[in-house]
């Protein structure tokens, strides 16, 4: 039996062109239509054997669909099939002005707790930052266009640190919201 | 059409041979088993007409425990034998255990190790055999009703259950003599139980108001496509909770007498009747004179029982607002609300939910058996019935699985709410120049600190070539089943060495304990138990052939050489001149002989079925034959 290995990229898989844009309709259909085929399920009642490639199978879909579906991954795995690991992206250099800037952010984040009106401060915090993501994400395409990996990188990067924050006031606001 | 057929042959061999599934919800107060017969999903009632059976199981009389109603009535007489709501107990710790009260109604034997143990006059007692009876009375009622073995069970657990409690439930149901098709969140099955019906498209949510626990999922259905979103809820908050409550307030009433054990159960069940009446009254009695002469009986309005579960209910609606950001959605995109449990049916809570929503719940199928019938569906689904198989539910892990790291932190290796099944990898490194081995410690939970987690396994990768720190590359790969059990692996890269683990829990049960309690199990005779094993070898036998017989049909040409075809068929015949014999090991030799024969040609349909999904039809026509 072969083990799961699709030659095809998630791209490729998912029958999308190899680009950040993603039709995400496009991608939800294709995702239902291969899982219908090929999750675990689907062979209940065959060999344990089967079964277990199924559930390769269908896990490997799983993990396509997650990276295409969430922009940074996305972004990350475009740079992987440029040949650029996830160690060597998270070693790109970043300019001193937005590590300055995530430090104020992540400062105001901190201190959110004695303020009057946590909840409405939180709002608009993270709303700035989601601004800035959307900003870095078109800065990733214009820079990835023009098969400038290194700008493409440093892009995702600052995805990462703003998504890592964005994450964190998720948190503070659950934690508010109890 | 092709397509749909490569997968389902081998499911429905014989279109007249309909096989016997059943969908089994066991809850903490009631549990109950539906099917599917003629196309209509249904709980199945016992010889007395009831649907329900109560989740009780009693110990007084050594050899002989008593299930439901009959073990409930027992209750007063002997408290300590009788064990309720164990499924709060499942997976365990002692002193992890359900609620402090409902510990110190039982006295628990003293290992600290392991899964909690119930003393009582049949011995020590765990929750998985307790459990297993209550799966034992309902099997038996399904055979009885359906007349024959059956050929599997949809269980359903709690989307919040962690890994612990499903393996304990996987056991009990081992014990019980069923075989599991599948472990099904609670909610997935209500909203599959609504969903057939209507063949609608949009955002589901399901509130679970169960007994023991509340749950809470957000769903997408597009096309027969089940997808959970997201799913959150409380392990420790359900409809017992509201009891709990009444029966405080009552006791605070009444100058807080002392009670004994079995004065406690008479007035939980006191409480509920009150809480039940309250539904449809405003105003109930409590007699608590029930209990003792000198006790009063009490009046209580609604409002004061709304004021005292009030916030029981805040806590679920937290949990919805939780799981709504979870899954990236406002309230007011959710287009339909599922209620389950009883305890739905109080007022308060539904006005709660649909003040959440803006809109009313449906109430259509009853909140009570909702879950049954559609675990019962996707039994009937699993075990081959249904040859369009037109419901697929992709469900997600509750909680994140993850592993320890220095200084006794969590990396999260797989967040929750993500789709399974699912393999995910990592890489770790030695820390220390020549160090040979690698300790794994797997746990689950949201904290960042090992010890807020709940400790799944430890295993140790042993034989690391001796390195320079940071040399060695240790991947450690994740595998989630569409069960949600995990199964870890380490792997050294530079030579390979590789040690596995399929995760028993801290609080589970080892196999041997699992397979001595098969033995020992007083449910059925040592006789009973060789015919059931040789009935179970012979249908495994049977599903072998038939399936591998659909199987030639389809592709044999196709695939095999007419050689490699003459000696897969051979092996047919020797097995099928073989299930007459009363040796049951030695059918199932040989169902293992041709098992591992057709493996190649197995391999060679899958390849073919994947191949084809792949390069396969276009959207538009998968749309058409799904809305055949």
């Amino acid at each position: 039996m072969v083990s799961p290995d699709f030659k095809q990229n998630y791209f490729e898989l998912f029958e999308l062109p190899q680009q950040f844009e993603v039709d995400l309709t496009a991608l939800g259909q294709r995702y239902r239509q291969l899982q219908q085929e090929l999750h675990p399920d689907r062979f209940a009642g065959r060999t344990d054997h089967e079964q277990r490639v199924a559930v390769q199978y269908s896990a490997l879909v799983n993990e396509a669909h997650d990276t295409l579906r969430r922009p940074l991954n996305r972004a990350l795995y475009l740079l992987q099939l440029q040949g650029m690991s996830a160690e060597e992206v998270a070693a790109q250099q970043v300019d001193g002005g937005f590590l300055i800037e995530q430090m104020e952010l992540r400062e105001k984040l901190e201190s959110i707790d004695d303020l009057v009106d946590p909840e409405l401060v939180l709002e608009h915090l993270m709303d700035e930052v989601e601004e800035d993501i959307a900003a870095h994400q078109r800065e990733f395409v214009h820079a990835f266009e023009k098969d400038d990996v290194p700008a493409a990188a440093s892009a995702c990067v600052k995805m990462q640190y703003l998504d890592k924050l964005l994450v964190e006031a998720e948190q503070l606001e659950a934690s508010l919201m109890d | 059409m092709a397509l749909l057929q490569i997968a389902e042959p081998g499911q429905s061999p014989r279109p007249h041979q309909v096989k016997r599934a059943v969908g089994i919800d066991l809850g903490t107060t009631n549990s109950l088993v539906a099917t599917v017969r003629g196309g209509r999903a249904a709980a199945l009632p016992d010889t007395h007409g009831a649907v329900m059976l109560s989740s009780v199981v009693n110990y007084s009389e050594p050899g002989h425990p008593a299930v439901g109603e009959q073990a409930r009535a027992m209750a007063g007489q002997s408290p300590g034998d009788t064990l309720v709501s164990v499924k709060r107990f499942m997976g365990r710790g002692r002193h992890d255990a359900a609620g402090d009260a409902e510990r110190a109604r039982y006295q628990l034997a003293d290992d600290e190790q392991g899964m909690v143990r119930f003393v009582t006059s049949s011995g020590d007692i765990t929750p998985v055999e307790a459990s297993a009876e209550i799966l034992s009375a309902l099997r038996v009622r399904a055979e009885q009703t359906l007349s024959g073995l059956l050929d599997g069970a949809v269980i359903t657990v709690p989307a919040y259950f962690d890994e612990a409690q499903r393996q304990a439930t996987k056991d009990a149901a081992a014990l019980a003599g069923l075989s599991v098709l599948r472990l099904l969140n609670e909610p997935t099955a209500a909203a599959a139980a609504y969903g057939l019906d209507s063949a609608e498209e949009g955002v589901i949510a399901v509130y679970d108001l169960g007994g023991g626990t509340f749950d809470i999922s957000i769903l997408r259905l597009h096309r027969g496509v089940f997808e959970v979103l997201a799913t959150g809820g409380d392990s420790a908050l359900g409809g017992d909770d509201f009891d709990h409550e009444i029966a405080r307030w009552a006791l605070e009433q009444a100058g807080s007498p002392m009670l004994e054990a079995g004065q406690h159960r008479q007035l939980q069940q006191i409480a509920r009747a009150a809480k039940e009446a309250l539904s449809g009254q405003n105003e109930v009695t409590v007699p608590l004179s029930d209990l003792a002469g000198d006790l009063p009986v009490l009046t209580l309005t609604r409002p004061v029982f709304e004021a005292l579960v009030q916030p029981l209910v805040k806590r679920t609606l937290r949990a919805c607002k939780r799981c709504l950001r979870d899954a990236g959605l406002g309230a007011e995109q959710v287009e339909n609300i599922v209620m389950v449990g009883g305890s739905t049916r109080v007022p308060l809570v539904r006005a709660a939910v649909s003040e959440l929503f803006t809109r009313e719940p449906l109430v259509d199928i009853d909140p009570d058996q909702v879950v049954a019938i559609g675990a019962a569906i996707q039994a009937d689904i699993l075990v081959g019935n249904r040859p369009e198989g037109d419901l697929l539910l992709l469900d997600v892990i509750p909680l994140s699985l993850g592993i320890e790291t220095m200084g006794g932190l969590v990396e999260k290796i797989i967040p929750r709410n993500t789709t399974i099944p699912v393999a995910r990898a990592q890489e770790f490194t030695t820390f220390k120049d020549g160090q040979l081995a690698l300790a794994v410690h797997v746990v689950q939970g949201e904290r960042e600190l090992v010890d807020d987690c709940r400790s799944l396994a430890r295993f140790e990768l042993r034989g690391i070539p001796p390195m320079v720190a940071g040399a060695a590359r240790v991947v450690v790969t994740y595998q989630v089943d569409a069960d949600g059990l995990l199964n870890v692996s380490a792997r050294e890269e530079t030579n390979g060495v590789e040690s596995q683990i399929t995760v028993k829990p801290s609080f589970g049960l080892s196999e041997d304990e699992i397979s001595g309690m098969i033995r020992d199990s007083f449910s059925y005779a040592e006789a009973d138990k060789a015919a059931r094993q040789l009935a179970e070898y012979r249908l495994d036998a049977r599903q072998l052939i038939d399936g591998l017989a659909a199987a030639l049909e389809a592709d044999g040409d196709a695939l095999l050489t007419p050689a490699e075809r003459a000696a897969l068929s051979q092996k047919m015949i020797d097995l099928d001149d073989l299930m007459h014999e009363t040796n049951g090991q030695a059918l199932k030799e040989a169902t293992e002989r041709l098992g591992r024969a057709s493996e190649e040609f197995a391999a060679r349909r899958m390849d073919q079925s994947i191949q084809q999904a792949l390069s396969g039809i276009s959207i538009d026509q998968l749309g058409q034959e799904t809305q055949e």
